[in-house]
């Protein structure tokens, strides 16, 4: 397994993007795919910065999974408030422009590109699992 | 990222190159905030150089939209590239800003 941990701060976003990219490639993941996880992974980073921790310090975490499949299977963990960010209802897209409402994107680019997402509180930490099928 | 504003007759046309998520976001809320102080009615987003979009960008390009329409202004964009246009299918908001195969094309429809 492959780890990497960070302040939760967008300032961390770009470093561990990379670390994910770097992980996903050396799988044999498509451009375009890599593309999608990296947006999963910058959805699901951005979560927890922005509602992770209330006093906004704390870490977050990256782990890559090894298995022999090919898929790729990343965890994020971190320690901040108890929060399932699958709980959150889809947004509308089918409303118009006045109707629509801003937020609720993230969490839904998660669900749809995605091949599994799951969600568990393990002592003080939450953690969002991901996984992506080579296709 | 880089962000580019120019103005061809009364249509802005602003152009994005690069990467457009949580860290870049504000950058092109800051041009946006600029431009909304002026009484312009038509705008195009130019997309031939975006990379890369997430649910932070697409905030910016909802409220723009928003703020467009209450100015009863016309907005449209071009020239999205493939993965660029999947996140705004996805998320349904191609429903919500006209998307054009070439610039001409928006500036026609904005016109």
């Amino acid at each position: 397994m492959l780890v990497k941990q960070m302040p939760a701060r967008v300032e961390s976003l770009h470093e561990l993007l990379t670390f994910i990219r770097v992980e996903a490639k050396k799988r044999g993941f498509s451009e375009s795919a890599l593309g999608r996880i990296e947006l999963v992974a910058e959805e699901a980073l951005v979560n927890v910065f922005v509602h992770g921790y209330a006093d906004g310090q704390g870490d977050v975490e990256v782990r890559c999974l090894v298995s022999d499949d090919p898929a790729l299977t990343i965890e994020i963990h971190d320690r901040g408030v108890s929060f399932d960010p699958l709980s959150l209802a889809d947004p509308d897209v089918h409303a118009d422009l006045t109707k629509r409402k801003i937020g609720g994107m993230g969490v839904f680019l998660i669900r749809k590109m995605t091949d599994a997402v799951a969600y568990r509180r393990e002592g003080n930490t939450n953690i969002l699992t991901m996984t992506f099928r080579n296709r | 990222m880089e962000i580019i504003v120019t103005n061809e007759s009364d249509i802005a046309i602003i152009a994005i190159k690069g990467r457009l998520d949580a860290v870049t976001v504000p950058q092109l809320e800051e041009q946006l905030t600029r431009w909304f102080e002026q009484p312009g009615t038509k705008l195009i987003f130019d997309l031939d150089g975006l990379e890369y979009i997430s649910s932070a960008g697409l905030r910016v390009f909802l409220t723009t939209a928003k703020k467009m329409k209450a100015r009863d202004g016309k907005m449209g964009m071009a020239r999205l590239r493939e993965n660029v246009k999947d996140v705004f299918t996805i998320s349904g908001f191609i429903a919500l800003i006209p998307a054009f195969d070439t610039l001409g094309a928006a500036q026609e429809a904005v016109r």
